[in-house]
């Protein structure tokens, strides 16, 4: 029942200061952590971010899922972690785990374009299904009430 | 007899080279020191020099923050924690060498605690137990840290992860509960686990403003924080009790108090904490005597009821009387059911006694005019006590009351949890012929799905309708009236009080009235005598 691959997403409200530079660290941080112990797991997915919330795809066995989404609840860089979904999938959709800035503000798009491209961040991958436009769309929504 | 005449020859081995005691000491891997007793180092091995900084003429007082100096020159004291001013954590023992020298010896403070054996730590976390949490509270204590705190911390719903999931997912959600605390705390905070689903936080430094608040709002948001075990999805809260333990004070007493103060955080809702205040313990040692003495109340037959009369409207005559609860107490006078209820169904007693009203109720009113009804109230909890049908028909049987002259008066609150048990439980109840009503109408959430949901015989119209003689009061009670008449249950208006009230229920609809006006309560003595003035 538990084997095969599993898919969670989940968003959570950012509470990483506002201030630009300790936004750009944390984000740096996250990216290099997440990248080490993703790959060790053979987990891929996508996290979105801006300044007001993370929003996440895994992909992956799903013991290690579970074991990455408690490293995540342990963050106190975020809080209020809504999970969206946990299921089984037959495929994945994501090649890898990327990590990319998805919002309104031009200014953050630019300033975090080179982490999209080094993780090989692909926003069309976040339309294919329901659930990942979704949470698009919520992430969108949540830089905006921020 | 075989008696050992010699013993073999030492000189023909070779004794071993012992290398000298200092050389021992200098390469001992930790830290070792010979202090005076005015706090001067007047020894330091190798190791105190690299971990400490230490040399000989050193105050030992500025090797470590809050060194407990006073402890060094008492004989035979407790080990004790002391923090270098490199932050590292060792747990030192002290020795008396004589001439005002003293040793001090110190090992790495290893996770939380340098004292403890596989016996103190619990089996699934690896938390410590109990012991080994009061001997690392008292020593924190003693040693005079401005402040240490303790977080006693309650998972909410955790039993009904175990009920609904299995105990083996159980048993990992209280591992990642305690991972979460363990990530929440600080080096050199203790979390442990005092069995179940409570655990309990020692926190070391609470030197700064607010600093015990704020690791117990991260305690609840982090526990409280979604769970993913074998592919379920689960969420449970935290309830915190904080108690900061400033000089003197026992560490029995501060986990007393943290208990205390956990108390009041589930009572204010769950998933929040509580910081103890003095008046708390005043507050609970009032409620557990109030506790104690109602269990005693039960035991000497200290209960009484009293009987109050609901009139027919259409025939001028008493249909009946509601049974109501007091507690006739031996120094306070009687008590009324107001100042008691809530406690007894906060300990579970209100089944006990709720037992005894049904009980009583139905044998004394085989005393009364046959075809006179009793009505007794009933509280949510007996319902989920899932004794209350078999309490109800041996109730009926041992007094020999025919079961259409007994109604169960129930609140809205009995059918707010578990909706479909207890229309089962009722279903159960009028089967046996047994009167079903529901009590208070009107000052709850009033759900007419309610209504729907089972046929009651009867409403009976809270009394705030009937003595509110505006026109908002009077529309409010013709509705409920119109609407129980329609749906072919009886209408009692309750607290009838005056002539005017009386006239005026008269033309709503109302089939019953009760109130002081028609009768007040009265012990059971009175009844036949009620019953002979009114006729």
């Amino acid at each position: 029942m538990t084997d095969g691959m599993y898919r969670l997403v989940y968003y959570s409200r950012n509470h990483i200061a506002s201030d630009e530079a300790m936004f750009a660290s944390n984000v740096e941080e996250i990216l290099a952590k997440s990248r080490v112990n993703n790959q060790r797991d053979g987990i891929t997915g996508a996290l979105l971010f801006n300044t007001g919330c993370f929003a996440q795809v895994l992909e992956g066995p799903l013991d290690k899922i579970e074991a990455a989404f408690e490293r995540i609840q342990q963050d106190e860089r975020h809080g209020d972690v809504s999970l969206l979904a946990l299921d089984r999938i037959h495929q994945r959709s994501f090649p890898n785990w990327a990590m990319g800035f998805i919002g309104a503000s031009d200014i953050h798009a630019k300033r975090f374009a080179a982490i999209g491209s080094s993780s090989g961040f692909d926003a069309s991958r976040l339309s294919g299904d329901e659930i990942h436009s979704l949470l698009k769309e919520l992430a969108i929504e949540e830089e905006a009430a921020a | 007899m075989n008696v050992v005449t010699s013993f073999p020859n030492k000189s023909e081995t070779k004794a071993p080279v012992v290398p000298s005691f200092e050389r021992i000491l200098a390469l001992l891997p930790r830290p070792v020191l010979v202090v005076q007793s005015d706090g001067v180092v007047i020894y330091a091995n190798a190791c105190s020099e690299v971990l400490l900084g230490a040399v000989v003429g050193s105050d030992v007082g500025q090797l470590f923050a809050d060194f407990p100096l006073g402890l060094a020159s008492m004989p035979g004291v407790l080990p004790t924690v002391v923090v270098s001013r490199g932050g590292e954590s060792f747990d030192a023992a002290f020795a008396v060498l004589g001439e005002g020298h003293f040793l001090i010896d110190l090992r790495p403070f290893v996770d939380g605690s340098a004292t403890k054996s596989p016996n103190d730590l619990d089996e699934l976390t690896g938390l410590a137990k109990r012991n080994a949490l009061l001997s690392q509270l008292s020593i924190a204590l003693n040693v005079g840290s401005p402040s240490v705190a303790i977080h006693c911390l309650d998972l909410d719903r955790f039993k009904m992860v175990n009920d609904t999931l299995g105990h083996a997912v159980g048993d990992l959600l209280l591992k990642k509960v305690a991972d979460r605390l363990r990530a929440a705390c600080r080096k050199g905070d203790i979390v442990a686990r005092l069995g179940g689903d409570e655990f309990v936080v020692l926190q070391r430094d609470t030197k700064e403003e607010g600093a015990a608040d704020t690791l117990a709002a991260r305690i609840v948001d982090l526990v409280g924080r979604t769970y993913v075990i074998n592919g379920h999805t689960i969420n449970i809260g935290a309830s915190v009790g904080v108690a900061i333990g400033t000089n003197p004070v026992q560490a029995r007493d501060l986990l007393r108090n943290g208990d205390l103060a956990l108390y009041e955080a589930k009572k204010a809702g769950r998933g929040r904490y509580r910081v103890f205040e003095s008046g708390m313990d005043a507050l609970l040692l009032k409620r557990r005597e109030m506790e104690i003495d109602l269990r005693r109340a039960l035991a000497l037959k200290q209960f009484k009821l009293n009987y109050q009369p609901f009139f027919n409207v259409s025939t001028n005559k008493v249909d009946g009387f509601e049974a109501l609860l007091r507690w006739e107490h031996p120094i306070k006078g009687t008590i009324p059911p107001l100042s008691f209820v809530s406690l007894a169904e906060e300990n579970g007693l209100i089944v006990k006694i709720g037992e005894w009203v049904i009980r009583t109720a139905c044998i004394e009113a085989m005393s009364w005019p046959s075809e006179m009804v009793v009505a007794v109230n009933v509280s949510p909890l007996q319902f989920k006590a899932d004794t209350l049908l078999e309490t109800v028909s041996s109730a009926l049987q041992r007094s020999g009351l025919p079961a259409h002259r007994l109604e169960i008066e129930i609140t809205e609150g009995a059918l707010l949890d578990d909706t479909e048990n207890v229309i089962q439980t009722l279903n159960a109840l009028r089967d046996l012929g047994v009167k079903i009503s529901m009590d208070d109408f009107g000052t709850g959430y009033s759900s007419l799905s309610y209504l729907q949901k089972f046929p009651f015989n009867k409403i009976k119209i809270d009394r705030s309708f009937v003595a509110g003689n505006d026109a908002d009061s009077e529309a409010i009670l013709r509705s409920i009236a119109s609407l129980g008449t329609s749906l072919g249950m009886a209408i009692t208006a309750e607290g009838v009080e005056t002539a005017e009230q009386l006239a005026r229920i008269r033309g709503e609809r109302c089939t019953h009235v009760q109130g002081y006006l028609t009768g007040r309560p009265m012990g059971k003595d009175q009844i036949p005598a009620f019953l002979e003035q009114i006729v």
